[in-house]
């Protein structure tokens, strides 16, 4: 009765559902043409924005990975448990033996590894791009902290949509929550912080301002696409938010665990 | 002969929403099972009768151990192992063959489960490889018994597993569970007729209202009841409650006829 075994079996079924058709080639639109533009030398971006090391494209293409990949997670895992709550399916498998924690880090082994797998093939091809197009490639620490930031961001994510699946009761509502989980953090954080720092008396004019980078690093702990950038931006030297990578690595693990143990809880507690 | 289960004052509600408080997390106790005294023996058949509503799923899960409820000789842990449960009409969906669903529930179990010779036992041997979008509502009740036997089950919990069967399947299903009860496993069964269970099974417990309302072999409740050898379940529960079958009407289920029960005892 292995939790490993049974959260591959899920992959394998979530990872050849018909939503892959519509996944697939949203990842390779984001994340392989990203990288081809990122990687251009003639390429003239807004805000300032440099990119002249292989890390830096594989940096400043993670814009593009917060809008499909954790989109994907969405779409992979947002009705990982309302599905089988409305087929009945779900009656059938919590009268098993298998401890109900086992079976919910099953879940989400194997949701998050039907958007992990993708996104990695992905990253690794957009790294062929890189080379091509620069003739560099990043070193091996910035690849592993970019594969692990990623895995992380769609670890919180699956986490997040699993445990909104889990208090839906029907499909509309599942995916109500989904959606506006994922724009809550990818479309409205921006706002939030903006708010957070007029009321804390930061001027909102000036977003380059030092006030408000340092209001909007604090703000990012709190989103999972902000410690995901914030991770992202440990190897850069010329970033500095004014958070220490104690405060980052600490949240990390906080949205690692805080999710997963509420999501643990849920199933444990849920009823057919 | 000693029980494989028994029941002795099992109660069990659903907590549901109450919309009386300003809470929107408050619940309050619903409906469910009130006071269930049963005995599960070795090799016998067990039929739970009750119209909607009456609390058969609700009695069932707990026998599954789906809800943590007490009043079982047996742990519920005992109970998800060695119980085997067969939902009614699950719907399997989804783009998995027949085999890698059954072999992704047989991962949930402890012991080794030769998913082959259950596909086999149950008639799905030649649709193993079909994705289950493509089965018929038959087949996907043949899945929800290979999962139902698992194991080596000592019982085998069913809810309604006639409904949707054309008479042949119907047949198939009654010729399958009268073999499994003479090898020595338990069934319990429920449905909202009588017919159903006449020819199938041992003993049958009446349900309304979450209530065992009487319990025995079908002769031993008719002659108990004065009713005839073809008394269905309407004129049954109106022999235990009373009523007159012409004062039905569609609030069969209202307080009056039997009252709720707080788990202590006391009408509510």
């Amino acid at each position: 009765m292995s939790g490993a075994n049974l959260g591959l079996l899920i992959l394998k079924e979530r990872i050849s559902a018909t939503r892959m058709m519509v996944i697939w080639p949203l990842l390779a639109i984001f994340i392989l043409f990203s990288s081809w533009g990122l990687s251009d030398p003639k390429a003239n971006l807004p805000a300032d924005i440099v990119v002249d090391s292989a890390y830096d494209v594989m940096f400043t293409s993670t814009a593009f990975i917060i809008f499909s990949a954790t989109l994907g997670a969405v779409l992979i895992s947002f009705d990982g448990i309302s599905r089988d709550r409305i087929s009945g399916v779900l009656e059938v498998k919590l009268s098993q033996p298998m401890k109900r924690s086992t079976y919910a880090r099953a879940l989400v082994i194997g949701h998050w590894g039907a958007i992990f797998v993708p996104v990695t093939i992905l990253n690794i091809m957009s790294l062929i791009v890189i080379w091509y197009r620069m003739g560099e490639l990043p070193t091996i620490e910035e690849v592993f902290i970019h594969t692990l930031g990623t895995a992380l961001l769609l670890l919180w994510y699956t986490t997040i949509q699993l445990l909104s699946s889990s208090l839906a009761k029907d499909m509309g509502s599942s995916i109500a929550i989904g959606i506006g989980a994922w724009m809550l953090f990818t479309l409205l954080w921006l706002i939030i912080t903006t708010v957070v720092a007029g009321l804390s008396g930061i001027g909102v004019e000036n977003l380059d301002s030092p006030e408000y980078v340092r209001i909007e690093g604090i703000m990012d702990l709190f989103s999972p696409n902000g410690v995901y950038h914030h991770l992202l931006e440990m190897p850069l030297d010329e970033i500095d938010r004014g958070i220490s990578p104690i405060a980052i690595v600490a949240s990390a693990i906080a949205w690692s665990l805080i999710p997963l143990q509420l999501f643990i809880m849920r199933i444990e507690r849920l009823k057919p | 002969m000693e029980p494989l289960l028994k029941l002795t004052n099992v109660t069990w509600r659903h907590k549901v929403r109450d919309f009386s408080s300003w809470k929107p997390w408050a619940k309050k106790d619903g409906a469910g099972i009130y006071h269930v005294d049963l005995e599960i023996n070795p090799g016998t058949i067990l039929g739970l009768v009750g119209p909607n509503g009456a609390g058969k799923t609700t009695l069932i899960r707990s026998i599954c151990g789906l809800y943590a409820c007490e009043g079982f000789n047996k742990s519920e842990n005992y109970r998800r192992k060695f119980v085997g449960y067969m939902p009614e009409q699950v719907r399997w969906e989804g783009r998995l063959s027949v085999k890698d669903a059954i072999s992704s529930i047989a991962e949930m179990r402890s012991s080794y489960v030769d998913v082959d010779k259950l596909i086999d036992t149950v008639g799905l041997s030649s649709r193993s490889d079909d994705i289950l979008d493509n089965l018929s509502q038959g087949m996907r009740q043949r899945m929800s018994l290979a999962c139902a036997l698992m194991g080596s089950p000592e019982i085998i919990v069913m809810d309604e597993p006639l409904n949707g069967l054309d008479p042949l399947a119907q047949r198939a299903f009654t010729n399958l569970m009268r073999q499994l009860s003479s090898k020595g496993i338990s069934i319990v069964i429920s449905s909202h007729q009588v017919s159903d269970l006449e020819a199938l099974a041992d003993k049958i417990a009446l349900l309304h209202h979450g209530q065992v309302l009487i319990d025995g072999t079908l002769e031993h409740i008719r002659s108990k009841l004065r009713l005839d050898s073809d008394s269905d379940i309407v004129e049954m529960i109106c022999a235990v409650t009373g009523i007159q079958p012409d004062e039905i009407s569609l609030d069969i289920a209202r307080d009056s006829i039997i009252p709720l029960r707080k788990p202590g005892g006391e009408e509510e």
